[in-house]
């Protein structure tokens, strides 16, 4: 039986990713200026309302927005393969300079939230299926259930109120108090109410799926002849059922990073939390193309890669899935 | 010239395993059945039987070959399209599990009378109920049956609802893929009394698939047997097992436990050495209806 | 000889939302030190119930209404599951009908024997862990083990996969191994393999077996004694001579002559009339009395005590009381089919 490639598959992978990417671009390009509104006004400002026609071209085809679409695309596609993403309409300067450091808020808000969730949900859904339908169980399921319910904008406000109003104890929005940005500490202050909020947001689903995926695994017929070997619960639910559990998990996750991104979007606006999120708004509100191209670009390579990801984990870890599955009693003939 | 309702010709199925490999789950396959005959085709787990079934069925398309099924050639997807509703009502295939292949959620009586409504057919007995009725009391269950759910019944149960649905459809052709592995013994033989007199009543054929010889002698007129996708031995029941000819076949017949103590323990069983198995041997007849395939390098 | 398990009196139940089901009722029997018993029944009867109660292997639904087990002379009725894991794998293990699903697919063959290897013997050196794991493989028949070891169940064949399956069950020298229908979801041929291979095994190490299945045929190669089950309950016991050539209750007459070996050429199969009772709220009496065509009027209202006809041969029907009429079983003597 001939194996594949390892290689040739990756380089696959790579090419599909870039060709999807590719792909995006030319659907965000040509949605974004379908969008009604005046991209001239994030450029100018109110000044655009008192400009003459003559100067009203003047300032398109220095933006240059009066060629065809596809002249543009070609025009900005070229620039984006020499890292020239072009500069945003409204802070007038390099786009990626705009990103830079509020991608890094995001990354850290977004990426430790996620850490977070993927630990403590395994724990978390472990717990529960140990302790199935016992008191703890019951109750972590319960609270689970209700915090899901509350929206996260409410639960964002009441904890404001109580943490920020009411104790003083954590600053209520931003990432650093003001002329604090290289302290850490400070930082870290101002990250725990929205990090608070990224993980109940989304922990409990996650927790749920672990304890029912495991409860399922317990029940599988291979655990009785575990258990006739003498393995005790532990052994069992550790070596046995969590290892199987644990390729499916971690492709979930991969697919879900878009998800728990997408989610600190509206929590940092709630915070006014200087990232992404806010961005993205803002550059779709004032068709700043340019802004909006690399953020597009951005967050959809990150759902592309992480689809990619979790594809290769399904296809790597499990090893019914690693090999192409063998048959003894029938005829393999090779042809060709 | 005998009267043929299925005329299977070099049937072969491949299934693609990678770029330039496939599997022969069925190889150069010929066998017929005559109108009103029970045929067994028994085989081991991957002998590709239920390929077979599911070729006859139209349920696969196979990669090469000929299935005549009352003269038509149904391997042929134009002649298949044109006689579709008369192919699909009057042939009819039982699965082994029927857990599955029932519905969960249908009623017994709604699972019975669902293939009328499918093909519009006008129940013969009035309504769609009262046939239902009826065939499942041709089966040997009562009316009381219509309202339960499959999960409701055992296996034999089951069993028995899904032959009323093939019934309700009057079928000339019934295929039936091991509909009996998964029952108690005690069981298995309920269900293949009932074939027997569903056979003798109706007057259809039967291909009847199992992977155990001792359930066919007492139902089947003719038996093929089924190795590795290749049949290595055709014959009327009582000749084979009176006077099986093929190495497996006499390894299969010899793997039937005798519920006797002393004989069961003493008996040594015959062992097929698959490494005799030659692929390129021909089937040749060596009495009347008896086919055996003899020959051929390894 | 010895009496490695004793079975005093044991009921066990299932709560349903339908009710309490009554899967064993009133079972005693003992299984002797290196023995073959069979239980045989057909599905429902409870034969499986009671191997997985004597492993304490049962859901939480269902739990052990009355009687007591004893293995080795120790009870242990009411030990718990961890007290279990410490003789589960040394005392007693199992196989499972379907080894198709009882192994973890993602763990490689020879790594799940060398669990089974390790749970007794925690300190026990690798490589030596190794060499009896190689040792356990070609005890079961299964061949080239060194290059057997790394593959994954997905790699076997339903044969080969039993086979690993009983390699782990004897891995650590138990003294009872429970086989539930171990044969069943097999080929006849591969069957008759695995049922040579039991009877090998228990020559060779002398481990007590009690072997599960609802086929009287496959009984009649491995069985030293055969225990017969209805609706919950043996109804008659004995060597496997007395059994097939003797035996004493309907419910085994017409479990026998339902094989297809003992109808006759172009003859109608015997099936057994009616079904099976559901174990919610048993009728007084004995439970097969509806299906037997024997049956006496005592039969509905009381249930049979258990008769003995030999020191070895029991059987729990009226037929058998000095005040009952003579009948000429159907079934019985020597066989010649």
């Amino acid at each position: 039986m001939n194996r594949k490639n390892p290689y040739i598959d990756y380089g696959k992978k790579i090419l599909i990713f870039l060709l999807s990417v590719l792909i995006l671009s030319v659907v965000v390009f040509y949605v974004a200026r379908l969008a009604p509104g005046d991209p001239l006004v994030s450029y100018y400002g109110d000044r655009v309302e008192k400009m003459s026609m003559a100067e009203r071209q003047w300032a398109e085809e220095n933006l240059g927005l009066n060629d065809p679409i596809h002249v543009q695309y070609i025009r900005w596609l070229q620039n984006a393969l020499k890292g020239n993403f072009g500069i945003s309409f409204k802070y007038k300067t390099d786009v990626l300079e705009v990103i830079g450091g509020r991608l890094v808020n995001t990354l850290v808000l977004g990426g430790v939230g996620f850490v977070l969730i993927f630990v403590l949900a395994l724990g978390l859904g472990i717990l529960c299926a140990w302790h199935e339908e016992k008191w703890l169980d019951k109750l972590i399921c319960k609270v689970g259930t209700i915090i899901s319910c509350i929206p996260e904008f409410w639960l964002s406000l009441v904890l404001i109120l109580i943490f920020a109003i009411h104790l003083r104890w954590l600053p209520s929005s931003g990432a650093y108090s003001i002329g604090k940005a290289t302290d850490i500490p400070d930082r870290i202050l101002h990250l725990i109410l929205p990090m608070t909020i990224v993980v109940l947001n989304h922990l409990w689903y996650y927790a749920y799926m672990i304890r029912n995926k495991l409860l399922e695994e317990v029940r599988a017929e291979y655990v009785l002849l575990a258990k006739s070997k003498g393995l005790d619960k532990k052994s069992i639910l550790f070596r046995h059922c969590l290892r199987n559990i644990i390729p499916s998990y971690l492709s979930i996750m991969a697919i879900s990073v878009p998800h728990i991104l997408g989610g600190t979007y509206i929590i940092e606006t709630v915070f006014s939390y200087p990232g992404i999120g806010t961005l993205s708004y803002e550059s779709a509100r004032y068709q700043d193309y340019n802004l909006l191209m690399l953020l597009c670009i951005l967050s959809g390579a990150v759902v592309i890669l992480c689809n990619i990801i979790s594809q290769t984990i399904n296809e790597h870890i499990d090893p019914r899935m690693r090999e192409s599955e063998v048959i003894e009693t029938t005829e393999v003939t090779e042809i060709g | 010239m005998d009267d043929l309702i299925l005329d299977v010709q070099h049937l072969t199925h491949q299934f693609p395993l990678t770029k330039n490999m496939v599997i022969k789950a069925v190889d150069d396959l010929s066998f017929q059945i005559r109108r009103g005959e029970i045929f067994g085709l028994v085989g081991e787990s991957g002998s590709g039987k239920s390929t077979v079934a599911r070729c006859v069925m139209n349920i696969y398309q196979p990669s090469s070959g000929r299935i005549f099924y009352n003269g038509i050639d149904v391997s042929d997807p134009k002649e298949f399209r044109k006689h579709k509703k008369m192919l699909q009502t009057s042939r009819q295939l039982i699965f082994q599990d029927s857990a599955s292949s029932l519905n969960g959620r249908m009623k017994v009586a709604d699972i019975i009378g669902e293939p009328m409504e499918i093909h519009h057919i006008k129940p013969n007995r009035g309504s769609v109920r009262a046939e239902a009725e009826f065939q499942l009391h041709s089966v040997g269950l009562d009316k009381s049956y219509l309202e339960k759910y499959p999960t409701e019944l055992s296996g034999g149960m089951r069993q028995r609802v899904a032959i009323a649905r093939a019934l309700s459809m009057e079928p000339e052709l019934l295929v039936a893929d091991e509909p009996i592995a998964s029952l108690d013994v005690s069981i298995q033989a309920q269900i293949i009394n009932l074939f027997k007199h569903l056979q003798a009543e109706h007057g259809f054929s039967i291909l009847f698939i199992a992977h155990d010889l001792s359930v066919v002698k007492y139902l089947c007129d003719r038996v093929g047997v089924l190795y590795r996708g290749k049949l290595v031995e055709v014959a009327p029941t009582k000749e084979l097992f009176s006077s099986p000819a093929h190495p497996y076949t006499k390894s299969l017949l010899s793997a039937i436990p005798v519920p006797d103590p002393r004989r069961e323990r003493a008996r040594v069983l015959q062992e097929f050495d698959p490494a005799l198995f030659g692929r390129d041997g021909e089937m040749v007849e060596i009495s009347h209806d008896h086919l055996v395939r003899k020959g051929g390098k390894r | 000889m010895a009496e490695l398990l004793e079975i005093k009196n044991l009921s066990v139940s299932f709560d349903t939302p339908q009710g309490e089901l009554q899967a064993v009722r009133d079972v005693s029997f003992s299984l002797h030190a290196g023995e073959v018993l069979a239980l045989v029944g057909e599905s429902g009867c409870g034969k499986s119930v009671l191997c997985k109660s004597i492993m304490k292997l049962l859901h939480k639904n269902a739990r052990i209404t009355g009687g007591s087990i004893l293995v080795d002379g120790i009870d242990i009725t009411n030990y718990r599951q961890r007290d279990m894991e410490r003789l589960r794998g040394r005392l007693f293990s199992m196989v499972f009908q379907d080894p198709m699903v009882s192994l973890n697919p993602t763990i490689s063959i020879g790594e799940q024997i060398a669990e089974a290897v390790r749970v007794h013997h925690p300190k026990m050196e690798r490589e030596a862990v190794h060499q009896r794991v190689i040792e356990l493989m070609e005890l079961v028949g299964i061949t080239e083990p060194e290059q057997r070891y790394g593959q994954y169940p997905y790699h076997f064949s339903g044969g080969m996969r039993q086979r690993s399956v009983m390699a782990i069950a004897l891995a650590s020298n138990p003294k009872i191994l429970l086989a539930d229908e171990p044969t069943t979801s097999l080929d006849v041929t591969i069957q008759a393999q695995i049922l040579d291979l039991l009877r090998d095994i228990q020559r060779k190490l002398g481990t007590a077996t009690i072997f599960v299945s609802h086929d009287l045929g496959v009984v009649a190669r491995v069985a030293d004694r055969i225990a017969v089950m209805y609706a919950g309950k043996i109804v008659e016991i004995g060597t496997a001579e007395e059994i097939f050539y003797d035996p004493r209750h309907p419910y085994t007459w017409v479990l026998m002559r339902s094989l297809p070996s003992f109808a006759g050429e172009g003859e109608e199969l015997y099936t057994i009339p009616g079904i099976p009772p559901t174990m919610i709220d048993l009728p007084p009496g004995d439970a097969f009395a509806s299906r037997n065509e024997y049956a006496l009027a005592i039969d509905y209202e009381e249930m049979p005590p258990m008769f003995q006809i030999s020191d070895t041969h029991y059987a729990a029907t009226w037929l058998l009381d000095e005040r009952a009429p003579k009948v000429t079983p159907p079934m019985g003597g020597d066989f010649h089919g």
